[in-house]
C-alpha cells in the first residue's frame, strides 16, 4: 500500500509526540525534535509495510514532508 | 593522472591526525566493517565496483602530509583500491586474517588509507571486509560507502549502468567546517560548553583511573535480541523519548553506581550532518559531545531518560563544537586528564543493503580508539535486534572486567525495560543477580555454632585446668595461672562489695603492669564491664570519661591517677589489702548479652563515645581468633598495646583462655622499636601485635630482625597496611606470618582478616569475614555492589557491639535495620569505603568523611600515600592537606625531592605534594596510631621559578617544560629528566621547541643541557648540538664532585638509554656514557671487544685519570664493562665498582649462530621499542623508526644506519671475545623473567670474577630492565651499595 502525505504527517507526528495538526508540510522537522534515530525508526516502518526505498541519507538531507513524499511514493 | 588537490584538514580530521601522530604506529584509528553476503557473488564485477565507489569518493583517496602550514590532505585523481580475494580460507580463518590486517598501523603519508578483502567462506557464502582509517571517514561514512557499493554492484550484476553517484566533495566539508569556525554560532556553542562544563566533576572512569589511549582496543561483544529490543522501544515511546535515551540513561544509571557518583558526564558521539551537506559525504565529520547528567538515587528512571532527552536535545544544539576545542578550552589537553566517563555511542546507520537481491549483514570488526570504555550500539535496520560491543581500553580493563561491566548494563536493560519506570533508581542495583547472591550470601558463608560462653569463664576454666603454667610476666615477676587468677578473684570480690556486678562499669587506671592484668580479670570476674582510663591521656579527657559512662567505681594503681572532681568511687591499688577475701572464683550472674568493656573512641564532633561491647561478640571474636591462629602452651603473646585501644583485648585474654603465656611491656614500650625487638628476642615472644605505622618504625630498626625464629605470627590491624610495609616484613622476618585485620571498636576488635603473601601485588585487602560475621559493600541506596564497584562498608553479625554509651540517637544513626539480614538484625555503618574483590576479599578504599578537595578536584589521600609508600627508600609516607596544599611525609632514606619529582611522573599534577617533607618518625598518639596534628609544617622554598627569567627564550622554554611534562611549575633550573622527562618527551619537546622558535634541537643535546636555563644559553651560543650525543664519551649528567660512574652502551652503540638511571641516582653523582665509535663519524668499527675497551678506557681516563672507577653495563655493555675494568686492573688502577645488567659472558654465545642483518634490523627496532613487523630492508626500518617517532629517528640516516652495523658486529666480536679474569665483586642484576635463551646463566662469570656475584633478581625481561619500575629498583640497589662506596 502506497503512503500518503497524510500517513507520513502522522507517522511522523507519532515519532515526535506531538499532534499531527501543528506540523505543516514545509515545517523543518529537525525544529520538531527529529533526529537521525527518529529517522532511522520512521524510515524502518515504511520499509518494513510500504516497500519504501528511499535511504537515510535521502531523508535527512531534506528533512520536511513536502520533500519526503515524493521520496516516498506518495507525490 | 595528475591533477591532485591539496586541502588542510576539517577540525574533526586534525583531532584525529593528532591522536595518530601521537603515536605514529599505532593500528588503533583503524576502522572495520564486515558484511556477510549469504548467495553468491562475483569477485571481478565486486572489484569493478569497488573501483568506481572509490573514484566517487574523495575521502579515500587522501593522503595527509605534516607540512610547515600544518598537515594538509592530498587528493590523488585515481587510486586502485586494494582488494584480496581469498577462495581459500575458512570463516576462521578469514577471521584471523582480518584482525591481522586490522593490526597493521597505516601511514598517513604513504596511503591508501583503506583496504578491502573478499572472503569466500562457503559455498555461497561471502564476506567483505572493509578497513578505513578514521581520518578517512567515520561510522556513517562506511554505511555510505556500504550502500553505495552494493548499488553499483547490483546495477552491474543486471547489466545495467549504475545511477550516477551523489558523494559530496571533501572541499565541501572543509569550506563549511572554515564558515562556522568563523560564525557567530562557534563563539555562542563555546560560550555554551564553557558555562555547562564549568563546573564539572572528574570524569567518572569505571576503572578508578585513566590511561592514555593504547594500540588496540579491548572488546566484548553482546546482543539485545529483538524482544528486549522491542519493549525497550515501547518504554522509549511512553517516556516520549528515544530508545538510544533510555540506553544512554541506562549507561549513566551503570557509571553513577559504579563510582559511587551522582553527578556523571557521559560521552555521545554524534554523526553530526542532519540537514547537511555532508549527508552525502563518505568522510570523518563525528564528534564526541559531553552529556552532563545528575543520577540522584531517589528520582525516577524516567525522570532520568526526560533529563537524557532534554539533555542529547541541548548537546545537538551545540555539537558542531569539537571535542578537542573543548577540552582545550578547560585547558584538559594533556594526558590523563579526562573529561567524560564512558562513551555511549549509538550508531543507527542504514545498512539494509542487498547484492543483486542477496541480503547482507554487516557487523562491526573496530570502531576506533578508544580512551576510556565507549559502549557501541548498533542498530543495523535489520530486524535483529541491537549489537552492544563494549570497547575498553586494554590499560584499564581485563577482559573479566569488561565483561562484568557489559553483563551489568545489559542486566538494567533487560531489567529497567520491564520494570515500572516511575520508580526510583535506589530500587535498581546495579549489581546482577548473580552478584548479589555472590557479594550478599556467598562471601559471607560464615555461620559456625559457639557456646554461650563469656570472655572470663574460659579464662577462668583454663586456670582451673593449668595452674601450674606460667600465665603472665613483666620485668621479674612470673605469675602461674593459679597465682593470677586467686589475685584477681581477691580483687574482684572486693569490687563486687563496691557494687561491681553484670550490667555496671568499672574504670580500670593502671599503668601497664601485673596490676593492670589483675585489675581488669577482677573487673570482669566481678561481673562488670571495664572502662579503661588510659593513664596517659589528659585530666580533662580522663574526667569527661568518667561522667560519660559514670562507673560504680575505678581502679587505679595510686590516690592522684584519676581526677578528683568527678563523684567516682575510687579504689587505689597502693596499699590496699584485699587478703581477706577468698581466692576462689566469685559467683556472678552473668550472661553472654552483658557488656565486656566500653572503650571511647574519637567522635567526628570531637567528643568522645563510649563504644559497650557485649561478652558474646568478643567471645566469638576470640573463638574465631583460636581456630584461625590456634595458640598453644608455648606461645608468648606480647601485651604492648594500651588498654584504651581494643586491640589490646585479643592481647589480654586470647592467651590467658588458651594456657599461653603473656608478656607484658613496659609502660611506653610500645614506642621504642628497639626496646620492643629487644623483649620479642629475650621473652621469646611469638605472637605480637603491630599498627601498621608502628610496624614500619619497627621494621626501619635493625634490630628487628634479631626477632627471626622466635617470631611466629604477627598481626597488623588500626591503620590501612601499606603493600610496601608487607614486603619490607617478609624482607626482615621472612619466616614469619603477616596477618592484617579490620574491624571498628563497634565490632569486638576486628572483623576481617587477610594472611599477606609476599607474592602478592596491589593492595593489602582487609580480607574475609570472621565467623558469625556479614559483610555489607552498598550504594548509596543500600543495595549492594559488585566485586570491583566501591561502596560504604557495613557490618552485621555477632560482634556488633550493643551501641554507643548513654547515647541513644547515635547508635541509631550508624547501627541500622540490616535489609539484608533476619528480622531486628542490625548492620552497623563504617564510614569506610570499600570494594570487593572478586575472591570474596575486601579492600579498604578510605574514608566517607575524610574525602579532601583540591582546587575542585577530588583526591584520595591513600592513593597518594601508597604512591610515596612504593618509592624505593622510603619506609612509611603519609600525605594530609594543609593551607590547600598536599602534603606528603616519608620516613626512611630517600631523598624527598626525588620521592616528588618521582610522584610527578605517575601521579596528576592535582595529586602531587605541593612538598614532600622527610621525617625521622611519624609522631604517633598515645595508643601509637599516627598523630597527624603533629606533622610538621613543611617549608616550601621560594616557589618553583625561584628567580626571574634570564631571557625571553628562557622562560619559553621553561613554559615548554612544564608543557610536556605537565609540570606547572618548572623552573628555568630544572632538569628535563629529574622531572619526570622521558626519550618518548624529549622528543615531544625538541618537536615543540621547533614548532615554536624553529630552533632545531636534537634530543641528544638535552642531555647535555637539560635545564631551560642551559637549553636557552645553548640555542643562544647558536650550537646546533647535533653529534654531541653521538659522541664516544656521552656526558649524563656533569653536576657534582662524587665519583663518576661509566656507564657502557648495549649492543647497538648508544648509551641513552642510561639517562633514567643517571636521574634517579641523585644530584651528586657524575654519570658518563661510553658509546660506539663510529655513531657520527667515519672511524671505522672496532675488531675485537678488547681492542673496543681499551679505547673506552682511554676515554674515561680523560674525564679521570686514576681510579678508583665505577664501571656499570647493560647487555653487551656489561661484556665491555667486564672488559674495561680488567684492563683498567692490569694498568695498577682500583676498579671498587663492576655492575653487570642482565650480562652474559662471550663463551654463552659462542657457538651460537650469530644475527644476519635481519635480526640486527629487529634488535634496532627493539631499541626503539618497536616490535618488527613487516619491515625487510634497512631502509623499512628506518622509515618505521621514523614514523614511531623514535628518537632514534631524529638521527641522521647514516648514524642510523651505522647502528645496524654495530648491532652485529657487536654479535660478532661478543662471540670471538676472551673473557680476562677481574679481581674483586661483581653487582649483577638479572631480569628474572623467563626468556628463550634460557641456557644463559649468570653462573658462567664464576671463572672469571675473583670475588662475589651478589644478585638482584627483577621480576622482568632484559628489554623492561631499563624501564620505570624496575629501573627504579635497579637505582635503589645502586644507590644503596654507592654510598656504603662514598662512606
Amino acid at each position: 500500500m502506497p503512503l500518503t502525505v497524510e500517513q507520513i504527517r502522522a507517522d511522523i507526528a507519532d515519532c515526535l509526540g506531538e499532534d499531527p495538526a501543528d506540523i505543516a508540510v514545509d515545517d523543518d522537522l529537525v525544529d520538531h525534535g527529529l533526529d537521525s534515530v527518529r529517522v532511522m525508526t520512521l524510515l524502518e516502518g515504511w520499509r518494513r509495510e510500504h516497500s519504501v526505498t528511499a535511504d537515510f541519507a535521502d531523508l535527512a538531507e531534506r528533512p520536511a514532508i513536502e520533500a519526503w513524499a515524493p521520496l516516498l511514493g506518495a507525490a | 593522472m595528475s591533477g591532485a588537490a591539496v586541502l588542510p584538514l576539517t577540525a574533526a580530521q586534525s583531532g584525529m591526525w593528532f591522536a595518530q601522530a601521537l603515536d605514529p604506529l599505532s593500528p588503533a584509528q583503524n576502522t572495520a566493517e564486515c558484511l556477510e553476503i549469504d548467495g553468491p557473488l562475483d569477485p571481478e564485477l565486486f572489484a569493478a565496483a569497488l573501483r568506481r565507489v572509490t573514484a566517487e569518493a574523495e575521502a579515500l583517496r587522501v593522503t595527509v602530509e605534516d607540512t610547515p602550514d600544518g598537515p594538509r590532505q592530498r587528493l590523488a585523481g585515481e587510486v586502485e583500491p586494494p582488494l584480496a580475494v581469498r577462495t581459500d580460507l575458512s570463516a576462521e580463518e578469514a577471521g584471523a586474517w582480518m584482525r591481522a590486517d586490522l593490526a597493521e598501523p597505516v601511514d598517513l603519508a604513504a596511503g591508501p588509507l583503506f583496504g578491502h578483502a573478499l572472503f569466500r567462506v562457503g559455498p555461497d557464502r561471502w564476506w567483505w571486509y572493509q578497513r578505513v582509517h578514521h581520518l578517512a571517514v567515520d561510522g556513517y561514512g562506511h554505511a555510505l560507502l556500504v550502500r553505495r557499493t552494493a548499488e553499483v554492484y547490483t546495477a552491474l550484476a543486471r547489466g545495467e549502468e549504475p545511477a550516477p553517484g551523489r558523494f559530496g566533495r571533501l572541499s565541501d566539508l572543509v569550506e563549511d567546517d572554515g564558515r562556522y569556525r568563523a560564525s557567530p554560532a562557534f563563539a555562542a556553542d563555546r560560550a555554551h560548553w564553557a558555562r555547562v562544563l564549568g563546573d564539572r566533576p572528574d570524569a567518572p572512569r569505571l576503572a578508578g583511573r585513566g590511561a592514555l589511549p593504547s594500540r588496540g582496543v579491548r572488546r566484548c561483544r553482546a546482543h539485545i535480541g529483538p524482544e528486549t529490543t522491542e519493549r525497550v522501544r515501547d518504554l522509549a515511546a511512553r517516556l516520549r523519548a528515544t530508545w538510544p535515551d533510555v540506553l544512554i540513561a541506562v549507561q549513566a544509571l551503570c557509571t553513577a553506581r559504579a563510582t559511587a557518583r551522582t553527578d556523571v558526564v557521559l560521552g555521545l558521539p554524534m554523526m553530526g550532518r542532519m540537514g547537511s551537506a555532508a549527508l552525502r559525504v563518505p568522510g570523518m565529520v563525528m564528534n564526541v559531545l559531553p552529556l552532563r547528567l545528575t543520577v540522584a538515587p531517589r528520582d525516577t528512571f524516567a525522570e532520568l531518560v526526560r533529563q537524557v532527552a532534554l539533555g542529547v536535545r541541548e548537546v545537538r544544539r551545540h555539537q558542531r563544537y569539537r571535542y578537542e576545542d573543548i577540552r582545550r578550552d578547560l585547558g584538559l589537553l594533556g594526558e590523563n586528564r579526562g573529561l567524560v566517563g564512558p562513551l555511549v555511542n549509538v550508531m543507527p546507520f542504514d545498512y539494509a543493503v542487498d547484492f543483486a537481491g542477496v541480503p547482507a549483514r554487516s557487523r562491526n570488526l573496530a570502531a576506533g580508539p578508544v580512551e576510556d570504555l565507549t559502549v557501541h550500539i548498533h542498530d543495523r535496520a535489520d530486524g535483529g535486534g541491537l549489537r552492544v560491543d563494549h570497547d575498553g581500553n586494554p590499560a584499564l580493563y581485563e577482559d573479566a572486567g569488561l565483561a562484568a561491566h557489559q553483563e551489568r548494563f545489559l542486566h538494567l536493560v533487560e531489567r529497567l525495560a520491564a520494570a515500572d519506570p516511575h520508580l526510583p533508581l535506589a530500587a535498581h542495583t546495579a549489581a546482577t543477580p548473580g552478584e548479589s547472591a555472590l557479594v550478599l550470601d556467598e562471601f559471607n558463608r560464615t555461620a559456625r555454632k559457639v557456646p554461650p560462653t563469656t570472655l572470663i569463664g574460659p579464662i577462668e576454666a583454663r586456670a582451673a585446668r593449668t595452674p601450674e603454667a606460667t600465665a603472665l610476666v613483666f620485668r621479674d615477676t612470673e605469675l602461674s595461672y593459679a597465682e593470677l587468677n586467686t589475685r584477681a578473684n581477691r580483687l574482684a570480690r572486693h569490687l563486687q562489695a563496691r557494687g561491681a556486678g553484670p550490667g555496671a562499669v568499672v574504670g580500670v587506671s593502671v599503668p601497664r603492669s601485673a596490676e593492670l592484668v589483675v585489675a581488669l580479670l577482677a573487673v570482669l570476674k566481678a561481673g562488670a564491664a571495664y572502662l579503661p582510663l588510659d593513664p596517659d591521656y589528659p585530666e580533662r579527657r580522663l574526667a569527661y570519661m568518667l561522667r560519660d559512662a559514670a562507673p560504680v567505681c575505678a581502679v587505679a594503681d595510686r590516690a592522684g591517677r584519676l581526677p578528683g572532681d568527678t563523684g567516682t568511687d575510687l579504689v587505689v591499688l597502693e596499699g590496699l589489702d584485699v587478703s581477706a577475701y577468698a581466692g576462689t572464683d566469685p559467683a556472678r550472674a552473668l550472661t553472654p548479652a552483658h557488656p565486656a568493656y566500653v572503650i571511647h573512641t574519637s567522635g567526628s564532633t570531637g567528643r568522645p563515645k563510649g563504644v559497650v561491647v557485649p561478652h558474646r561478640a568478643i567471645d566469638n571474636r576470640l573463638r574465631w581468633m583460636q581456630h584461625a591462629y590456634p595458640l598453644g602452651a608455648g606461645d608468648r603473646v606480647l601485651q604492648k598495646t594500651p588498654s584504651s585501644f581494643d586491640v589490646s583485648v585479643w592481647e589480654f585474654f586470647w592467651p590467658l583462655r588458651e594456657g599461653a603465656t603473656l608478656v607484658v611491656a613496659e609502660p611506653g614500650g610500645h614506642k621504642d622499636p628497639v626496646y620492643l625487638s629487644r623483649l620479642i628476642r629475650e621473652q621469646s615472644v611469638t605472637t605480637c601485635h603491630f599498627v601498621p605505622s608502628m610496624l614500619q618504625a619497627f621494621l626501619s630498626a635493625k634490630e628487628a630482625a634479631g626477632c627471626r625464629g622466635a617470631l611466629r605470627r604477627v598481626f597488623c590491624s588500626g591503620e590501612a597496611l601499606p603493600r610496601e610495609s608487607a614486603r619490607s616484613f617478609a624482607r626482615v622476618l621472612p619466616g614469619t606470618e603477616l596477618h592484617n585485620l579490620y574491624g571498628p571498636t563497634e565490632a569486638a576488635v576486628d572483623v576481617t582478616y587477610h594472611a599477606c603473601d609476599r607474592s602478592d601485588g596491589g593492595p593489602v585487602p582487609i580480607g574475609r569475614p570472621v565467623w558469625n560475621t556479614r559483610l555489607y559493600v552498598l550504594d548509596a541506596a543500600l543495595r549492594p555492589c559488585p566485586p570491583g564497584v566501591p561502596g560504604e562498608l557495613y557490618l552485621a553479625g555477632g560482634q556488633l557491639a550493643d551501641g554507643y554509651l548513654g547515647r541513644p540517637e547515635l547508635t541509631a544513626s550508624r547501627f541500622v535495620a540490616d535489609p539484608f539480614g533476619p528480622p531486628g538484625s542490625r548492620m552497623y555503618r563504617t564510614g569506610d569505603l570499600a570494594r570487593w574483590t572478586g575472591r570474596g576479599e575486601v579492600v579498604y578504599l578510605g574514608r566517607t568523611d575524610d574525602q579532601v578537595k583540591l582546587r575542585g578536584q577530588r583526591v584520595e589521600l591513600g592513593e597518594i600515600e601508597a604512591a610515596l609508600a612504593s618509592r624505593p627508600g622510603v619506609d612509611g609516607a603519609c600525605a594530609l592537606v594543609r593551607e590547600d596544599r598536599l602534603v606528603g611525609y616519608v620516613t626512611g632514606t630517600a631523598d624527598p625531592a626525588g620521592v616528588r619529582a618521582a610522584l610527578a611522573r605517575e601521579l596528576p599534577e592535582h595529586m602531587v605534594p605541593a612538598a614532600v617533607v622527610a621525617l625521622d618518625a611519624f609522631p604517633l598518639s598515645p595508643n601509637g596510631k599516627l598523630d597527624r596534628r603533629e606533622l610538621p609544617a613543611p617549608v616550601f622554598a621560594g616557589g618553583a621559578g625561584g628567580r626571574p627569567f634570564a631571557s625571553a627564550r628562557e622562560e619559553a622554554l621553561t613554559r615548554l617544560f612544564a608543557e610536556v611534562l605537565d609540570v606547572p611549575g618548572a623552573g628555568p633550573d630544572d632538569a628535563f629528566f629529574d622531572l619526570g622527562g622521558t626519550s618518548l618527551l624529549a622528543v615531544r619537546l625538541v618537536a615543540r621547541v621547533r614548532e615554536e622558535s624553529g630552533a632545531e634541537l636534537t634530543v641528544g643535546s638535552l642531555f647535555e643541557a637539560p635545564t631551560p636555563a642551559a637549553l636557552a644559553a645553548r640555542l643562544d651560543a647558536d650550537r646546533p648540538g647535533a653529534g654531541d650525543a653521538l659522541g664516544v664519551l656521552l656526558p649524563l649528567r656533569t653536576e657534582g664532585d662524587g665519583t663518576p660512574l661509566f656507564a657502557v652502551h648495549p649492543a647497538g652503540g648508544l648509551s641513552w638509554c642510561y639517562a633514567g638511571l643517571a636521574a634517579r641516582l641523585g644530584d651528586d653523582r657524575p654519570v658518563y656514557g661510553l658509546q660506539a665509535r663510529g655513531l657520527a663519524g667515519d672511524d671505522r668499527l672496532p675488531g675485537t671487544l678488547w681492542e673496543e675497551a681499551e679505547d673506552y678506557v682511554a676515554q674515561l681516563r680523560a674525564v679521570r685519570p686514576h681510579g678508583p672507577y665505577r664501571l656499570l653495563g647493560w647487555s653487551v655493555g656489561g661484556v665491555l664493562a667486564h672488559t674495561v675494568a680488567v684492563l683498567l686492573q692490569r694498568a695498577g688502577e682500583e676498579v671498587e665498582l663492576l655492575a653487570l645488567l642482565d650480562a652474559f659472558p662471550s663463551e654463552q654465545w659462542r657457538g651460537r649462530p650469530a644475527p644476519e642483518e635481519g635480526d640486527a634490523l629487529t634488535a634496532v627496532l627493539r631499541m626503539a621499542g618497536v616490535e618488527r613487523t613487516g619491515e625487510r630492508t634497512r631502509e623499512d626500518v628506518l622509515a618505521t623508526l621514523r614514523r614511531a617517532g623514535s628518537p632514534l629517528a631524529g638521527l641522521p640516516d647514516r648514524t642510523l644506519s651505522r647502528i645496524v652495523d654495530i648491532v652485529p658486529n657487536h654479535a660478532r666480536m661478543m662471540r670471538e671475545h676472551e673473557q680476562g679474569r677481574y679481581e674483586g665483586d661483581m653487582l649483577f642484576f638479572t631480569a628474572a623473567a623467563p626468556r628463550a635463551e634460557e641456557w644463559l646463566t649468570r653462573e658462567a662469570w664464576r671463572p672469571h670474577v675473583s670475588g662475589a656475584i651478589v644478585n638482584h633478581d627483577l621480576e622482568c625481561t632484559h628489554p623492561e630492565l631499563m624501564r620505570d619500575r624496575h629501573l627504579d629498583e635497579v637505582a635503589a640497589v645502586l644507590t644503596a651499595r654507592l654510598k656504603e662506596l662514598d662512606a
